[in-house]
């Protein structure tokens, strides 16, 4: 994966628009250009509830171009409907950029990306980045029902192929992402968030085919920068993102557990033991 | 005019404290995790993460819920061993502009012995705190601090190893803590951390399973708050070496409750997840709150709200 960055600080931002994209789903745009010089694909950020009464978040950075960053997230607790109540002129405070991107820069001419619901949010740099350096992107981008398919016109004004599915068939094909990827021809490399079942499937396609990918995992963070050791993920001790120290003396397990913050989010799926 | 500023440097045995704030264990990492994000020359201390004998690979996914006003934890423990640890981590931590101050755990009397001697040999390492109340391993990982007279027996085994300054963390999920207290004093101790964390669970109604990979945790943040006060005064009360206060703390006004309630000082741990400028400013704050009370220093107000239960309760302003 792509290395860690050492631009992370605190940035005190200020919200430009807040703009609810679907039912429950709010696009949060800040003014924030050190952080949107900074940001990698597949990083984010830790945004700081304004009211000091619950932990910082983790979200994803969407956007980033010149002096915007943005969040899009799903409301769906307290702290995300603190975020989601905050208007244009209000300051933000987030940590970041945060935690190991997407490596784009791997020589597949024919990429797949998938992403399941909000998990659009960690693959529109991505997706920017693969576009600038000349490759054929398709992107599977599932969601529930159709409403939740959002923002999906801008990555095929982008430049990406879009396969659009749905859990209720109202728009696209009526089913799962992975299930649109099994009757498409196979991509040289997929990149990929979303739920963790979904991503379990498309470690399992990877895995049958052959299909190097690189998945950005879900989890909830306690610190989100790599201290309390709360979100890991077990991984082969062989990965190059595995913590470097001894394991645990545990008969034929060849297994560490790594930090999902910190090592991660994006982890190479033939790499994860999950 | 010339303004002194109130002095905050506080003393823990031999251990001297430019701050009273401790980054609790566990919390924050080795410091390095947060110095993009905080000052660490304006923290008391690091408190490392827990070291054990040998490496620990900790619990199973998931180890962390966020419940109303706090957080349940069952990390289990992971580290790389001691072994490890002196080889690979502790050198770097000679680089922190604040104080470092170890952490061990163990499944024995001599576990905790072994691992004492080794850490507390470094000079990178400021003193020791000794954890004998991690709530969340399979085994004897409270029970040493649930017993006096076990919680005595790895003080006292850790003191004949070490002349550094010992802090003992006492779990809250006993009957009488100051019965703990008092033996880890006895044994040698130089001060106590109060309290650990609660022990908790909760429960996915969904899928009708507990939530953590651990099944149970230890509860943290503003939650506990009260239970800690209540703590810190109890073993104020009970002991006469210094404690180190927390459980919740995320502002002035709560590290005032636990310095009023008797601590010498204070630690701050899941606030650090809220938002890491929060020990700064809170250290801020302190100083203004002495200052605008002509108050030279911290150890002014230490305990001063510790009366005894049998003390009427003086009335202001108008009854009835």
């Amino acid at each position: 994966m792509a290395t860690l960055t050492h631009h992370a600080r605190v940035h005190a931002t200020r919200v430009i628009e807040r703009r609810e994209v679907a039912a429950g789903v709010v696009l949060l745009r800040l003014d924030a250009p050190e952080l949107a010089n900074a940001t990698r694909p597949g990083q984010y950020v830790m945004a700081i509830p304004p009211s000091g009464e619950a932990a910082a978040t983790a979200l994803a950075v969407y956007e980033a171009e010149g002096k915007l960053a943005s969040l899009l997230f799903f409301v769906i607790g307290r702290r995300t409907r603190e975020l989601s109540a905050l208007d244009p002129g209000d300051c933000l405070a987030v940590l970041g950029p945060l935690g190991n991107g997407f490596d784009c820069s791997q020589r597949a001419r024919d990429v797949a990306i998938l992403a399941g619901g909000v998990g659009i949010a960690s693959v529109l740099l991505c997706a920017q980045r693969l576009l600038a350096a000349g490759k054929r992107v398709r992107l599977f981008y599932g969601a529930k029902t159709r409403e939740l398919l959002v923002d999906a016109q801008r990555f095929a004004d982008a430049g990406c192929e879009l396969i659009l599915t749905t859990d209720d068939g109202t728009l696209g094909m009526h089913g799962r992402v992975t299930d649109a990827l099994a009757i498409s021809p196979p991509p040289e490399m997929i990149f990929s968030c979303g739920p963790t079942p979904m991503l379990r499937s498309v470690a399992r396609y990877a895995d049958e085919l052959g299909v190097p990918a690189q998945l950005a995992l879900e989890e909830t963070f306690g610190c989100g920068v790599g201290a309390c050791w709360g979100c890991v993920v077990p991984l082969t001790a062989a990965s190059s993102q595995a913590p470097g120290f001894p394991r645990e003396d545990r008969r034929g397990s060849d297994v560490v557990h790594a930090r999902i913050c910190r090592e991660g989010p994006v982890f190479w799926a033939h790499e994860l033991r999950w | 005019m010339v303004i002194v500023r109130p002095s905050l440097a506080v003393r823990l045995g031999a251990l001297e404290l430019a701050y009273p704030t401790l980054m609790g264990s566990g919390c924050y990492g080795s410091g390095e995790e947060y110095a993009p994000f905080a000052d660490l020359s304006k923290v008391g201390a690091i408190v490392l993460k827990s070291v054990t004998r040998a490496p620990r690979l900790g619990n199973s996914m998931p180890r962390l819920v966020h419940t109303p006003a706090g957080m349940l934890n069952a990390i289990g423990l992971q580290n790389p061993g001691i072994d490890w640890y002196l080889e690979h981590e502790v050198h770097k931590f000679a680089q922190r502009p604040c104080k470092v101050i170890g952490s061990v755990a163990g499944f024995s009397v001599d576990d905790y012995a072994y691992v004492c001697e080794r850490l507390a040999a470094r000079d990178e390492i400021a003193a020791v705190e000794l954890n004998v109340s991690c709530p969340n391993v399979e085994s004897e990982g409270e029970t040493f601090g649930c017993d006096p007279s076990l919680t005595g027996a790895v003080v006292r085994a850790a003191r004949a190893t070490t002349e550094k300054p010992l802090i003992v963390k006492l779990s809250p999920n006993v009957t009488d803590i100051t019965a703990v207290a008092r033996e880890a004093e006895r044994a040698g101790a130089d001060a106590l951390a109060v309290i650990n964390t609660v022990r908790g669970m909760a429960i996915d109604v969904d899928r009708w399973k507990p939530r953590l990979g651990n099944i149970t945790g230890g509860l943290s943040g503003p939650a506990i708050r009260p239970i800690a006060v209540l703590a810190v005064y109890e073993v104020a009360r009970a002991v006469k070496i210094p404690i180190v206060g927390q459980g919740g703390i995320e502002t002035l006004s709560d590290a005032l409750e636990f310095f009023l309630a008797g601590a010498a000082a204070i630690s701050i741990g899941t606030a650090n997840f809220t938002d890491p400028r929060i020990p700064e400013r809170i250290v801020a704050e302190l100083d203004a709150y002495l200052l605008e009370r002509h108050l030279a220093s911290l150890s002014s107000i230490i305990g001063k709200a510790n009366v005894a239960f049998s003390t009427p309760h003086e009335y202001e302003g108008d009854e009835g």
